[in-house]
Order: C-alpha cells, then sequence, then structure tokens
C-alpha cells in the first residue's frame, strides 16, 4: 500500500498543487485520480463519482472531455507529427469536421507557442517543446481538469518559468481546473493557489493550505522540503 | 426565421439589409459541426452583400466554437463575403483575443525533386547505407581479432544468454517447421516418383534439398525473424533509454560489449539448429515415405547415407554460419541507426528482419554458384 485516506477538495478554476519527496507517491495518487491505476481498497472520486468502479469503456467515455493529462516526458506518440498528435482525440472523440479539426489544431498550437511547429515530429522538439506540445493535446478537448505530472521537471530554470506562465495563462484565460504534481519549488510557489504535501512513510497528507503559508510550516518534513538551501548550508 | 429546424441560429435582415446570422447558444464542441454545416448551406444560397454574425446570444466559447468562427471567417474570405461580427460579449471578446495569435514559426518545405532524381537520391542512400553496413563488418571483425588475443575480456555470459535465446528457445518452432517442410516435400515427391517406380528417390531428393539448401536457409529465416529482430529492438531501445550513451561514456566499447556476445551465439547456434532442422526434415519424410511409397524407415535411411555425403551437410553448416553472421551483423547494425522515439525502434526492427532475410537469400545464391564452381 502506497497511500492511505486521501480527500482532498479542488476547488473549480484553481490549481492545485501536489507536492512530496521523490516516490511517496504523487505520480500513483494522479494515476488513480485518472483512471490509470485502480486503488486496492477504497475509492477515486472525481465531481462526486467514483471512478474507480467505472467499467473501462464506461470510464473512456467519462474521462474524454472531462480530463486532460500533461505526462512528465509529454508522451507525444512518435510516429505522429504534432498537428496529428493534437488532432487525434478531436478526430477520434468529437464529429468536428476535418477543416475545423485543423483551425482548432492551430489554435492550440498558437495557444502553447508551437504556432507553426504542426509539421514537425516530437523527435525534432526540444524537451520544454515536447512539453508544451503535450499540452497542447492535452487540453485538444478543451477538459474541465487538467493533471499535469511533473510540467517542468528536466528543464533549465528559464524553460520551466516559461511551461509555469503558460500554465498560469491557461488557468487565467480557459478557466480550467489544474492538479499539478511537483516538487519544483518556484513551480509550486509561483503558480499554485493551494498545495498538497504527501509524505511517503505516513502513506498521506501531511499539510495542505497556500504554499507561503505553508513555507512557515512549524512541521520538520514541511519545512525541510521548502527550505532546501538552508539544509545544504547547515550541512556545510 | 429559422434556416433549418433545430439549428441554434436564426437568419435575418439588418437595418441596413445586411444578411444577420444570430446565434442563439453556446458555441462548443458539441454543436460545432452542426452550425458549421448550416453555415456552409446558407453561405453557398448567399451569392453577394455582407454577412452579420450576432453573437449577442452566444454565452459560452470553447475552442471548437473559436474555430467555427475562423472557419466562417475563411470561407467568406474566399468567397469575397464582408463579414462583421457584433454584440460580443466581454468575456467572450477576451477569449477570442486571446486566440488571435498567428503561427510564427515557418518551416521551409522540403525540396521535392524530379521522380528520376529522388530515384537517384534512393540509390545513392542505399549505396551510402550498404557501405556503412560494410564498414561495421570491419570494425566488427577488428574487434573480433582483439578479442581473440583477451578471451578472459570477451562476455561469456551476455553470450550463453542469447546462445539459449537464440538457440534452444527456437528448438521447438524449428522442429515444427522443418518436421511439416519433410513432409510436405517428400509428399510432392512421392507423386511424381510413384510414377516411374521411382519411390526409393525420394531418400535422395529430401536429402539433399534439405542438408544443402533447405535446412540452413530456413533456420536463417527464423533466425531472422527471431534473433535479428530481437537484437535490434533490444539495442534500439537501449539507444533511447541513453543506455548506449551511458556504456560510451564509461568507456565500453559498444561493439565488443554488445555486438560480439551477439555475433558469436548466434554462429554457435546456427549450425547446431541446422542439424537439428535437418534431422527434423528427414523424420518428416521418414513418416511420409511409410505411409504413402511403402518404404521402411531402414530402406529410406539406407538410400539417404547413400546418396547425401558430409560435403553435402558440411556446405549447409558453413552456408548456415554466413547467414548466422549476417543476421546478427544486420539485427545489430539497424539496432545502432535507431533515432529516437518508439517509431524509430519499430522501424529499425523492421528493417532488421526484411534486410536480414535479403542477405540470407543473397549470400546463398552467391555461394550456391561458388559451390557448383568448385565442384562441391
Amino acid at each position: 500500500m502506497i497511500l492511505e485516506n486521501i480527500n482532498f477538495c479542488v476547488e473549480h478554476g484553481r490549481i492545485v498543487t501536489i507536492l512530496g519527496g521523490s516516490g511517496c507517491g504523487k505520480t500513483t495518487l494522479m494515476k488513480g485520480l485518472v483512471g490509470l491505476l485502480k486503488p486496492a481498497e477504497g475509492r477515486f472520486e472525481l465531481y462526486g463519482r467514483d471512478i474507480s468502479a467505472l467499467g473501462d469503456n464506461e470510464w473512456l467515455d467519462w474521462v474524454r472531455r472531462r480530463i486532460g493529462v500533461l505526462f512528465q516526458s509529454g508522451a507525444l506518440i512518435g510516429s505522429l507529427t504534432l498537428a496529428e498528435n493534437v488532432a487525434l482525440p478531436i478526430r477520434e472523440f468529437s464529429n468536428i469536421p476535418p477543416e475545423m479539426v485543423e483551425e482548432i489544431v492551430r489554435l492550440k498550437l498558437a495557444m502553447v507557442k508551437l504556432g507553426g511547429y504542426g509539421s514537425y515530429y516530437p523527435a525534432e522538439l526540444s524537451g520544454g517543446m515536447k512539453k508544451r506540445a503535450g499540452l497542447a493535446r492535452a487540453l485538444a478537448l478543451d477538459p474541465h481538469i487538467l493533471f499535469c505530472d511533473e510540467p517542468t521537471g528536466g528543464l533549465d530554470p528559464i524553460t520551466a518559468a516559461e511551461i509555469d506562465n503558460l500554465l498560469l495563462e491557461l488557468n487565467h484565460v480557459l478557466g480550467i481546473t489544474m492538479v499539478v504534481i511537483t516538487h519544483d519549488l518556484p513551480t509550486i510557489l509561483g503558480i499554485s493557489d493551494w498545495s498538497i504535501m504527501i509524505d511517503g512513510d505516513v502513506r498521506g497528507i501531511i499539510a495542505t493550505g497556500p504554499p507561503r503559508e505553508m513555507q512557515h510550516s512549524p512541521d520538520p518534513r514541511v519545512h525541510d522540503f521548502f527550505h532546501r538551501q538552508a539544509m545544504i548550508g547547515n550541512a556545510r | 426565421m429559422f434556416l433549418k429546424r433545430g439549428l441554434p441560429f436564426e437568419t435575418g435582415r439588418s437595418s441596413e439589409g445586411e444578411l444577420l446570422v444570430s446565434f442563439k447558444a453556446p458555441l462548443t464542441f458539441e454543436n460545432s459541426a452542426e452550425i458549421w454545416e448550416g453555415a456552409n448551406t446558407l453561405l453557398a444560397e448567399h451569392q453577394n452583400g455582407p454577412l452579420v454574425l450576432d453573437l449577442s446570444g452566444v454565452t459560452k466559447v470553447d475552442s471548437a466554437g473559436v474555430a467555427l468562427l475562423r472557419s466562417i471567417e475563411h470561407l467568406c474570405r474566399r468567397k469575397s463575403i464582408r463579414l462583421r461580427i457584433e454584440s460580443v460579449h466581454p468575456s467572450i471578446q477576451h477569449f477570442l483575443d486571446y486566440f488571435e495569435r498567428e503561427p510564427q514559426v515557418r518551416r521551409a518545405p522540403s525540396p521535392r525533386g524530379s521522380l528520376v532524381a529522388r530515384f537517384g537520391a534512393f540509390l545513392v542512400a542505399q549505396a551510402a547505407e550498404l557501405n556503412q553496413f560494410a564498414g561495421y563488418g570491419r570494425s566488427v571483425l577488428g574487434v573480433a581479432a582483439r578479442s581473440v588475443r583477451r578471451p578472459g575480456r570477451f562476455r561469456w555470459r551476455e553470450c550463453f544468454y542469447y546462445l539459449q535465446l537464440a538457440g534452444s528457445d527456437a528448438m521447438t518452432i524449428l522442429f515444427l517447421i522443418t518436421f511439416l517442410l519433410g513432409v510436405v516435400m517428400a509428399f510432392q515427391a512421392a507423386i511424381q516418383l510413384k510414377q516411374f517406380g521411382a519411390n526409393i528417390y525420394v531418400a535422395d531428393l529430401v536429402g539433399l534439398a534439405l542438408a544443402r539448401e533447405l535446412a540452413p536457409v530456413f533456420t536463417a529465416m527464423l533466425l531472422a525473424g527471431r534473433s535479428g529482430s530481437f537484437f535490434a529492438a533490444e539495442i534500439g531501445s537501449m539507444k533511447v533509454g541513453e543506455e548506449l550513451d551511458a556504456l560510451t561514456v564509461m568507456g565500453f566499447d559498444l561493439t565488443e560489449f554488445i555486438t560480439l556476445p551477439k555475433v558469436l551465439a548466434l554462429m554457435i547456434a546456427a549450425p547446431l539448429l541446422t542439424m537439428w532442422a535437418n534431422f527434423a526434415g528427414i523424420l518428416g519424410a521418414i513418416g511420409v515415405s511409410g505411409l504413402s511409397l511403402d518404404l521402411t524407415p531402414y530402406a529410406f535411411l539406407h538410400e539417404f547415407y547413400a546418396a547425401v555425403t558430409f560435403g553435402d551437410i558440411a556446405g549447409g553448416l558453413l552456408k548456415s554460419e554466413v547467414f548466422a553472421i549476417l543476421i546478427a551483423l544486420v539485427g545489430c547494425f539497424r539496432g545502432f541507426q535507431t533515432d529516437m522515439g518508439a517509431d524509430s525502434v519499430g522501424r529499425q526492427t523492421t528493417a532488421a528482419v526484411v534486410s536480414g532475410l535479403f542477405l540470407v537469400i543473397f549470400a546463398d545464391a552467391i555461394m550456391t554458384v561458388l559451390f557448383y564452381l568448385l565442384g562441391w
């Protein structure tokens, strides 16, 4: 058992970050929330509906228009161009005619600042561009909730800041609710309205709140997470 | 008035006499396709004069709605119809403005020459690839010579692993295939030979064909399909996962570390499997001969020993050695050619099998002619 007794609410239109050290179960939690993992016990509820109890087809129908997921690596399909990657869910799960699909794809790519890159293949892109393209695909069907798994992981600070800004902009303009899994402090402090901290030893939530308040938590586990720089200083 | 019953827009005339289309519902993924169809019909009938889209009744727009408005704009431009969008709710205007960004980067179109030029480019690319493969073969030979001088450095454990994978794991399927091959050959031969009362020569026909040609070629085909593809996929995945880069920066010679154990494993496995294929094929032929030609196993084997010499079997085994080297080399070569991305692994795995089979048949043709000229 990795996680137990996890309960949290996300207000519509907010950005919530789920924090915690490596291996504490953040990605497992996200996979549960999007229906990729079934819980050993209990349930994953979204919009008051137990998604873990849905059959495979039922879950797919339910999830398609409600949830978008940005995976750590972008998870683009290598044999398809960026435009084809973004068009894939639109073509499959809506009755939009082809000329309008092209228009939507252009909009989505422009939205993530990849306008004109539609004919590129994922292998031709940098890490930051792959994440942005993954974001465009995750947003293809205008989902209600966007889950992002380590959106700034493995990126340089400037590219990471660009992704953070993009997420903030999309949240502001499109009003999408976002659940962001991260342990990147600038991302946590820069974009989240609310944070939830998970601990691997406790197998659950140890702190919740606005991240700037959590920074001052007396709990040493939370304090150490937010004050890594100070810890390095102490060790020296 | 309604253009079409049930559509979420109305048409009419503005005070200036322009065609007025008033939307009465959100413009979203759910209804955009239907509205687009209606708009197409409307604009096909509308020949001239400006068009006004009234969005006062629109409370929500998503990206499909934006795409719909853009598509109507494009259509109007194509038909030289002047378009005006009015009464847009501020929150929707804000949303529409956000999407007003035009692509900044344009990829240069790739040059497309004439058919002859493209065919020429294809041939040049194939020649370059063949040259690369020959270079790779030479480098493997060089590393192999070095390894012979330092056998302690050779990765025997990996070699035995691949030997099991390519050899013993393939025995069952190879037995089945070549047993059935022996059955088919003996059966086809029996129909002809019976007419001339030459039943006994079925042993010569099947024995020689198997020993000299079919056993090594069928074994090689199985090795190309099973092991060549496995080598290419394994090395390709290692490349995608940056394992090859890691080995290189640690100072490993990739040819010695990755290629040689595989080549040696196949060189050991191929002749043994070819013998196994000979045995299975003969067994199948003996069965059919007994049933349809009334030949006893003793009579069959007696004729087989008289017809098939050690040279025939050795020739087949020599062929199988050459095939094994080619299959292992091309499998590894294709694996190293993998680019980043899962699709590239798939492409190179397919290429490993296709190239492997082609090289096997090509080498077989050359060796068959050579053996004939040498009187072997």
